[in-house]
């Protein structure tokens, strides 16, 4: 079997019902043929969410069947090889129905190149090779130095990073006087702390590891000048791996109104708005609050206020989020008003909606003049709830 | 360093369901307990730190609740969830910051309104631990055990110290819970998590208090005698409930040592006149004793035996009856705070023990102790 790009035709094939998304074959119900040169076929059973990959000699029976060569096969299907690109130019063909061939790009998640392990001495290599491609001459206008690196341990090595007239050079000897020597009892523990797996500071503190020199060079000019190192194994993580849980949380709750907001909600039921007033300031708090926020004394004195009342403010909702109580999507646009009620005045506003088909009439008063006059509207059946006003509408 | 001091306390009496107050009425009422109990009024207080949890509260930004009645308005107020003693250890430093000299800290908490097995639920991992179903009781079921396998501690040692608490609480009118029982009363309660009876475990609370934390530029300058705070240490151990050595509590006795050595306390068990600790489950007085080494290890059970822990023993602890007799969470460590220094005023009433001048408040966060709070209260600077 011929690999291409270190993969095989049949590792993708292996690897289907694996990489295979259940949500992503609801509406497909259907046989696919894969006919791949010199490399034999395959057939593709889609049905009730699931699916079979066997090899076979007949591909009858096929709605769809895909042929190209295994070298197109595997870059297709790896990122390697345009698929546009590959099916213009004749390199894949499907015959049969096509369009349903097409939803077969959903039914897999993305075939990932599994990487071989890298040694603390590929990494300093591979560090190391990249320290001139990540370099970003652009910050190193005027800058003359040098980074000496000296890892010690079984893989360790000298290595020395030049930045002069804004171009950067690397050799593997420690030459001349630095203008900073990093210096690590062990390179792995210097490609650990690369990798961002230990930190600095505790490598330092155990002695483990040593910076001479302009220590500031290397700690905050060195992550200016270069990039971040990449690890070229980072990409491991498998996107079937990357899962997302979906749980709700339910937590029960029940909340004490208290006599104040007692009141005001059986207010409510009786058709009643009931503001309480501070003794002190005289402000009307609406609903009422156990304490007067400003004068920080009890309120206790009740008021009833309006019920009818003029609009303040008014904000139109396009986009409504659930009702929190019943989770049901609100109808939009909806709008939502700040009413000062008879008997309120200066901020003592009350909160609630307006009557859907009247929020082009609304005229806002801001805090400037007076607005449109508005009356609440009383549910039949009241529970001293503050749904017991339907909604606020135009008082004609 | 500056000392601090506390000089006002309030709290609220412990209920089961305080169905007619809500969180402000509760504040309301511990706030000016504490005011007038310091001789201060909400003027003289430069800044505010609440304590609450928004899951318990079912509100986000819960401390907003408390706002109007804590007296927060225009003030610079901070919340802290946790445990009350978490509060107060951040009030003490906003009191020694030099930004504010007096900080009047809050925690309240309404057990009633909420399934609180769900919500110490939800402290678990929400992807593996958590689907397990274990919460704060099975966990400190599990630690319960683990503690009596290693000290060898009795069912019946355990028992005790719900009789004591029960009991030690029938001289605390704030308690919820004064009850005079026997050790056969709670060995026949019924279990709830082996080795948990009914009655080792603290009940459902509804509660608030507040606490005064003074500079010790001003701390003199109002009514109340100050009561010092000379050591304090926050220590938390692994997050990970499997990652501990659940018989053992390392964050607490490092806790522990880190506070006798602030307050310069060289022999605890000599130095500590007396004791509030975080009871939630009976077991938990016994090993938080020896952890913090104010007992030799696995003895408390023997100790309890002999009346040391009593209200007139040699160490007494829990004298307010303690969390089994009323556990409103995250209110409980400034109960604690104000049940210790009660008793080195000389205030505590039916419950006040003799020779109060050092004692010892413990709070704690997390599933059996994740992590603890020691402060050391003394009469003297």
């Amino acid at each position: 079997m011929a690999e291409y790009w270190g993969i095989k035709v049949e590792d993708i094939f292996n690897s289907m019902q694996e990489r295979f998304r259940p949500e992503g074959a609801k509406d497909v119900n259907a046989v696919f043929g894969y006919d791949i040169k010199d490399e034999g076929k395959w057939k593709l059973t889609v049905k009730n969410n699931s699916m079979v990959i066997e090899k076979t000699d007949s591909l009858s029976g096929c709605i769809a069947t895909m042929a190209a060569d295994g070298e197109t096969f595997v870059g297709v299907n790896t990122g390697k090889v345009d698929a546009t690109n590959a099916f213009m130019s004749g390199k894949f063909k499907v015959e049969g129905d096509m369009v349903l061939f097409g939803k077969t790009g959903r039914l897999f998640r993305k075939f990932v190149i599994a990487k071989k392990k890298m040694t603390v001495k590929d990494y300093l290599a591979d560090m190391f090779a990249t320290v001139a491609p990540r370099f970003k001459a652009g910050e190193a206008e005027g800058l003359d130095a040098s980074f000496a690196f000296d890892l010690g341990g079984p893989d360790g090595g000298k290595w020395t990073v030049f930045i002069k007239d804004k171009t950067c050079t690397v050799t593997t000897t420690i030459e001349g006087k630095p203008t900073v020597t990093l210096e690590f009892n062990d390179a792995k523990d210097y490609v650990d702390f690369i990798l961002g797996k230990i930190d600095a500071h505790s490598i330092l503190a155990a002695g483990k590891a040593a910076a001479k020199g302009d220590i500031n060079m290397m700690a905050s000019k060195w992550p200016i000048l270069f990039e971040k190192y990449k690890d070229p194994m980072a990409g491991d993580v498998t996107e079937q791996e990357l899962l997302v849980l979906k749980k709700t949380i339910s937590l029960n709750q029940n909340f004490s109104t208290g006599p104040i907001m007692g009141k005001f909600l059986k207010g409510l039921k009786d058709k009643k708005i009931y503001a309480n007033q501070c003794p002190q300031c005289g402000r009307l708090q609406l609903p009422p609050r156990e304490v007067c926020a400003e004068c920080r004394v009890r309120a206790g004195d009740f008021v009833e206020v309006g019920p009818k009342g003029e609009i303040r403010y008014m904000d139109v909702v396009y986009y409504a989020m659930p009702d929190p109580l019943t989770g049901v999507a609100r109808e939009t646009p909806y709008g939502s008003i700040f009413i000062l009620l008879d008997g309120c005045q200066g901020n003592e506003t009350l909160t609630h909606f307006i009557r859907k088909d009247q929020i082009e009439k609304i005229q806002m008063g801001w805090n400037e003049k007076k607005g449109t006059r508005v009356r609440p509207v009383w549910e039949e059946n009241r529970i001293a709830d503050i749904w017991d006003i339907k909604y606020f509408e135009i008082d004609e | 360093m500056d000392r601090t001091a506390v000089i006002g306390v309030g709290m609220t009496k412990i209920e089961k369901n305080k169905v007619r107050e809500t969180f402000a009425d509760m504040m309301w009422e511990a706030v000016n307990k504490a005011l007038d109990d310091a001789g201060m009024t909400i003027d003289d207080i430069d800044n505010v730190v609440t304590t609450s949890s928004d899951f318990w509260d079912g509100r986000t930004i819960s401390c907003m609740a408390v706002g109007d009645a804590s007296g927060a308005a225009h003030k610079n107020v901070s919340c802290v969830e946790g445990d009350g003693a978490y509060g107060a250890f951040y009030g003490m430093t906003r009191s020694l910051s030099g930004s504010y000299k007096t900080t009047l800290v809050t925690g309240h908490s309404k057990g009633s309104q909420s399934v609180s097995s769900l919500i110490t639920n939800s402290a678990f991992d929400p992807i593996y631990e958590r689907g397990l179903g274990m919460d704060m009781i099975t966990a400190c079921a599990m630690q319960a055990s683990s503690y009596m396998h290693r000290t060898k501690a009795t069912p019946e040692q355990l028992a005790m110290v719900s009789v004591k608490n029960h009991g030690n609480a029938l001289k605390n009118p704030l308690a919820q819970l004064p009850m005079k029982i026997t050790v056969r009363d709670v060995l026949e309660s019924e279990m709830i998590a082996d080795p948990l009876h009914k009655l080792d475990c603290s009940p459902i609370s509804d509660g608030c208090a507040a606490v005064i934390i003074a500079h010790e530029s001003v701390a003199a300058k109002f009514k109340q005698k100050p009561v010092w705070i000379k050591g304090v240490s926050i220590c938390a151990d692994s997050f990970f409930f499997g990652d501990r050595d659940l018989s053992r509590a390392r964050s607490l006795t490092e806790a522990a040592r880190k506070a006798y050595a602030m307050a310069g306390i060289k022999d605890p068990k000599k130095e500590i006149d007396f004791v509030e600790l975080y009871d939630a489950f009976t077991y938990q007085e016994l090993m938080w004793l020896e952890e913090m080494g104010l007992v030799d290890d696995a003895m408390a059970g023997k100790l309890l035996e002999k009346g040391e822990f009593d209200m007139d023993g040699r160490l007494p602890v829990n004298a307010s009856g303690g969390l089994l007799s009323g556990h409103p969470v995250i209110a409980a460590g400034l109960y604690s705070m104000a049940a210790v220094v009660r008793q080195i005023r000389g205030d505590a009433g039916g419950f006040q023990v003799k020779n109060a001048k050092t004692g010892l408040v413990h709070g704690l966060n997390g599933l059996g102790g994740q992590s603890h709070c020691v402060f050391i209260l003394d009469k003297d600077k």
